[in-house]
């Protein structure tokens, strides 16, 4: 018994054609036809599309090819029920926002405007602001109305206060009660005087003794006094006493009396006044009852608090030296009213307000607060609106994102919502953190339409994991990433780019160069049947090939501004692609483009680098020997492989076990590697790559390092389309031509990816010049013709594959393995432990 | 006759006396002014009226409180006591709206007689610019002015205020009886109102017509070459002092500078009837 770490070597270099084992002839495959050059690349006759340049087109907006998203949004739009709330997704920079904002505005421009919104002074209840509904424009009017109605009577009222007919009937009121107290006073002063008492003030009242020659009698003097004398002073003293005692408690009752008095005629004085200021705002306002009853409020607060405009203020008279601005003046501020909704400046529609900053105070409003004496405080004026005070009554444009990532914005918008009011509380008091007294603003009506904006994996995310998202946005207005390539779509495309050239104030496009950035369309979307809508980066495309139409002299943006503006784009972005080039290049990376090599072969993988994305190749081996059935992902032994790519692997290895080991069994170990791979591996478009790797390896034929492979495969072996296959031919063909293009050069992708070519220009010329090629490949069968130059092979009526075909030799590779396996087995045990120590025996 | 201004001194002693409980507050500013008019330093004089300590000795000394509801009896250290809180509260509040005006201000306390106690600090420490009453001295046991003025020697005046004066706010009126004093009245009048930033007027005070017209003339010839000062009004009292009051209180005045011994207030007359109109304190000039 021993043990072999299996076949040291089963790469063969140079053997095409010739079998080892003196085993049957190869029998070459027959050829396979490339690409023709016009299916790499499906140009766009500029002399086609009907004008010379964009000049003659008249500009529409971004929304082109969204039939059905702009259905969506109409519906969600007319629908008035406040659930219907639109969620528009598509990819970034797709022109939705641009799209759905110009669709809401000529929509709003029919609706008429809201209301307004004005939060004034509670008079019963000053911590819970009334929120007061006034027809659209007329909030300022009010605002102006009251300043005004303020600044007259702070004329008005200390003139009448201080006029003669007031201060009369003010000091007849005071004389009355006065005199009758300071007379009754001075009365029994003069009978205490008469009977020589004397009535002192004392610090903290009256007290009586006897005098003398105007002056107190020493009390060593007057007793010395006869008793009854002294008695009969004390007497009289005491009757005094009595008698000042009930003056003295006439007092209040006297002072309250006057203070009434006078409380009523300043009522009386002041009402005049204020009927006279407030006079015009009402009749201006008749048809608001919700604005007559607050200004009755103000009427009767202003007659009760008709000091505050006689006192004068500390800060006016001392510091300003000028009556201070009544909207600012503290004493004047809760007259005044504070127009969180004004509809009436220059609008006749309904608002649409485009939040770019929806955090939670400017999307539900704020209460400010202001440092008094280290204290803050705040009032009504300091209320702040939020996007939905200004858009309520029309459109609220959110994107989603910036929504979802702003602290207590989400839900607070979904509260607003359901409650189909706007209620403005601190973050703080919402989640019951804070139990400071603060404003409690009457909730203001909503009715608004809200729309948002983000991607469609926000809005899958949103629909899995919040139960209210589905309830509250029905409607869902879904942009398509592009659009067929059809002569009217052409032409629509070139209006969005004339579109483009107007808002900006760029130089005309000819036709060529509109041909051209229909042609990088294409290649954005990554199919040659269809336009990319991704407005952002087409408009980027314009105006920088405007710059560079400058920079030539040129009048017109024409074609080689465009290709410029493209070649420009692609420099600054693909440093890293130029380093991963000249590590090719340099042989720091092995890829190898000529010569065979048996179970190597170049795969191609796609880097997406932001907007940027290009291909790059790989070098994928495969090993084979004898063991328990088993293909060794190395990818996913290390965690680096992902899902995708282990079920890609998997995938051909069913391949492999139902094509090939029907009658024996899967007596095969094999090992697959992306070579000088060091970050993650996933996706399934190298798993047709393994497979060829895999069957060179079986069959020992060598693969051609000219051809780099892309696509998956299935268990029947065919080849499956993938993504990026124009960045991933792109990348192929910039290492082969730094090494200099020989002309078997190329690359084989899947027939179904042919439809998405749309390959650079450069590539094209090459593939028309003969020194590249393309090659679509339906079945593994024919991939590995074209790899080998080897035959497939079909199974005959024997049920046998043709000798000298790849088939027939990985089929007897296969039963080798299997007959060495029985063979091993029978030793025994010995097996089991080999299996133990990581070994597969070999006999 | 006007001390301070006649003589152009630069600094004097303006002294706020107290002799009862409550100073008025706007005797206080209006001293304040005064002295800030004529760069004086104050001199806040609380007198302990000896008399009320006298009366204390009584076995049925009795106090009733200014409410009329209760009646105790006092002791000579109930009332010392009382004094002392007063006195504090009286000093605290000159020095509080003296400091505000950066006015130097000393505080005392004398106990005596209250007139004679004026007469003795006077003496001591005189003499004095103005003497400003924080007591309203309305009352008929009150000693008339003329004593008070009697005490204080050189004093230039006497400044009073009613129990109406609510402001200190306005306009300087000159309440002038007699051309000849125009000069001096004049330039203690716009001292004065150029602290408050406010303006000084004349008013006119004749006991009849013709009087009032040779005053007017005589006036005029004083103020020839002072043609900013206006000749704001004309009283004639016809032997009533409170209708004359009456007249001033309609020019809303911040302060009435007035001669003593005239028609307003005679030498020998009761300072109520003015007091009861006036809504401003009056300096009467000696």
């Amino acid at each position: 018994m021993f043990f072999k770490r299996g076949r040291d070597e089963n790469t063969v270099v140079g053997r095409g054609g010739r079998p080892g084992n003196g085993a049957a002839p190869h029998v070459p495959a027959a050829s396979h036809a490339a690409l023709s050059v016009e299916a790499l690349r499906r140009v766009v006759d500029a002399a086609a599309l009907g004008f010379k340049t964009t000049s003659e087109l008249e500009p529409i907006s971004g929304l082109i090819g969204q039939d059905r998203a702009l259905r969506a949004i109409e519906f969600g739009t007319n629908m008035k029920a406040n659930d219907y709330n639109i969620f528009v997704l598509g990819p970034a920079a797709s022109g939705k926002s641009t799209a759905a904002r110009a669709f809401l505005t000529e929509k709003a421009a029919s609706l008429p405007p809201p209301f307004d919104w004005v939060y004034a002074y509670n008079f019963e209840n000053p911590n819970r602001p009334r929120a007061l509904r006034i027809p659209s424009g007329r909030a300022r009017m009010l605002e102006k109305g009251m300043v005004g109605a303020i600044d007259e009577l702070r004329t008005v009222l200390p003139q009448t206060f201080e006029g003669e007919d007031y201060q009369t009937r003010r000091r007849s009121i005071e004389s009355v009660f006065r005199s009758t107290q300071d007379e009754a006073f001075e009365a029994l002063q003069r009978r205490a005087q008469a009977q020589n008492i004397a009535i002192m003030r004392t610090p903290t009242g009256f007290a009586m003794a006897p005098m003398h020659e105007g002056k107190v009698v020493k009390p060593e003097v007057f007793n010395g006094l006869p008793e009854d004398m002294r008695k009969g002073v004390e007497a009289k003293i005491e009757g005094l006493q009595k008698e000042l005692e009930q003056i003295l408690e006439t007092v209040p009752k006297s002072d309250k009396q006057r203070r009434n008095r006078l409380a009523d005629l300043n009522e009386e004085v002041a009402n005049v006044a204020v009927i006279e200021a407030l006079d015009d705002i009402k009749a201006g306002f008749a048809d608001v009852p919700e604005v007559l009853a607050h200004l009755d409020a103000t009427h009767k607060d202003l007659v009760r608090n008709v000091g505050s405009f006689l006192a004068s203020n500390e800060e006016e008279s001392q510091i300003v030296k000028q009556p201070i601005d009544t909207s600012r003046d503290p004493r004047f501020r809760r007259y005044m009213v504070n127009v969180v909704v004004s509809n009436g400046e220059g609008q006749a529609h309904a608002p649409i307000v485009e939040e770019l900053n929806p955090n939670y105070p400017n999307l539900i409003g704020r209460i400010d607060h202001i440092a008094q004496m280290g204290t803050l405080m705040t009032d009504f004026l300091l209320i702040k609106p939020g996007a939905l005070h200004r858009s309520n009554g029309g459109y609220l444009l959110i994107d989603a994102r910036k929504l979802l990532m702003s602290p207590f914005a989400w839900e607070a918008l979904k509260r607003a919502l359901k409650a189909r009011e706007i209620r403005i509380e601190q973050p703080s008091e919402t989640a019951g953190i804070v139990s400071s007294q603060t404003l409690d603003p009457e909730p203001i009506p909503l009715d608004v339409k809200v729309v948002l904006t983000g991607d469609r994996e926000l809005y899958y995310l949103l629909s899995q994991n919040d139960p209210d998202f589905q309830g509250l946005f029905k409607v869902q207005a879904d942009f398509d990433d592009t659009i067929a390539r059809s002569v009217e779509n052409y032409r629509d495309y070139a209006r969005v780019m004339a579109s483009i050239v107007r808002s900006h104030g760029l130089k005309p496009i000819d036709a060529a160069g509109v041909a051209l950035i229909l042609e990088e369309s294409a290649r954005l979307a990554g199919d040659r049947e269809r336009l990319s809508i991704e407005i952002g980066r087409i408009s980027d495309i314009v105006r920088e090939a405007d710059y560079w139409a400058g920079k030539a002299g040129h009048t017109t943006i024409l074609r080689e501004d465009v290709a410029r503006a493209i070649d420009e784009q692609t420099q600054r972005s693909d440093r890293l692609r130029d380093r991963a080039q000249e590590s090719i290049d340099r042989e720091i990376v092995f890829i190898d483009t000529s010569g065979v090599k048996v179970g190597q072969i170049n795969a191609l993988s796609v880097m997406q680098l932001g907007n940027f994305a290009f291909g790059r190749p790989s070098r994928i081996t495969a090993r084979v020997r004898m063991g328990q059935g088993r293909v060794t992902d190395i990818e996913r032994e290390v965690n680096l492989g992902g899902p995708l790519h282990s079920k890609g692997v998997m995938i051909l290895w069913g391949y492999l076990a139902g094509r090939f080991a029907q009658d024996v069994p899967m007596a095969l170990a094999a090992t697959l590697v992306f070579e000088q791979s060091y970050g993650g591996v996933d996706g399934d478009s190298a798993s047709s790559t393994e497979l060829y790797a895999l069957l060179s390896a079986l069959s020992e034929v060598p693969i051609k390092q000219c051809f780099a492979v892309t696509g998956s495969v299935n268990q029947w072996g065919e080849v499956q389309p993938i993504g990026g296959a124009n960045d991933k031919i792109e990348g192929f063909f910039d290492v082969c031509r730094a090494r200099g293009l020989t002309g078997e050069q190329g690359v084989m992708i899947p027939s179904a990816n042919v439809q998405h070519l749309m390959l650079r220009e450069d590539v094209v010329k090459a593939v028309r010049e003969g020194k590249f090629a393309i090659h679509p490949v339906g079945h593994i069968d024919e991939g590995i013709e074209i790899l080998t130059g080897i035959k497939a092979g079909e199974r005959g009526s024997d049920g046998q594959y043709e000798p000298g075909t790849i088939n027939h030799l990985v089929e007897e590779k296969m039963r080798q393995f299997a007959e060495r396996a029985r063979a091993f087995g029978r030793r025994g045990d010995d097996a089991g432990a080999d299996r133990a120590n990581g070994w597969d025996r070999v006999s | 006759m006007i001390h301070v201004a006649e003589a152009g001194e630069s600094r004097g002693r303006v002294v706020v006396h107290l002799c009862s409980s409550a100073a008025n507050p706007v005797a206080i500013d209006a001293a304040v002014w005064l002295a800030r008019a004529f760069q004086s330093e104050i001199e806040s004089l609380y007198v302990e009226n000896q008399q009320i300590l006298e009366l204390a000795k009584f076995p049925f000394a009795r106090e009733i409180s200014v409410t009329g509801k209760v009646r105790r009896s006092i002791s000579s250290d109930d009332i010392e006591r009382e004094f002392r809180f007063a006195s504090a509260t009286f000093h605290s509040q000159v020095e509080a709206r003296a400091r505000a005006a950066d006015v130097p201000v000393h505080s005392r306390v004398v106990r005596d007689e209250p007139i004679r106690a004026l007469g003795t600090v006077c003496a001591a420490c005189g003499p004095w610019s103005a003497v400003a009453l924080a007591d309203p001295f309305t009352s008929p046991s009150c000693p008339p002015l003329g004593d008070l003025l009697d005490y204080v020697h050189d004093a230039t005046g006497l400044l009073v205020v009613g129990p109406r004066a609510s402001r200190t706010g306005g306009r300087v009126v000159i309440a002038l009886e007699d051309a000849a004093l125009l000069p001096a009245m004049l330039g203690a009048a716009e001292r004065l109102a150029a602290v408050n930033d406010t303006e000084a007027v004349v008013c006119l005070v004749a006991s009849d017509e013709m009087e009032l017209m040779a005053l007017d003339n005589a006036t005029r010839l004083v103020l020839v070459d002072r043609p900013h000062i206006a000749i704001s009004s004309a009283v004639l009292t016809y032997g009533a002092e409170a209708a004359a009051a009456e007249a001033l209180r309609q020019l809303r005045p911040g302060l009435i500078v007035a001669r003593f011994g005239g028609l307003l207030m005679r030498w020998e007359g009761n300072l109520a009837p003015l007091a009861a109109s006036l809504e401003c304190p009056l300096l009467l000039l000696r």
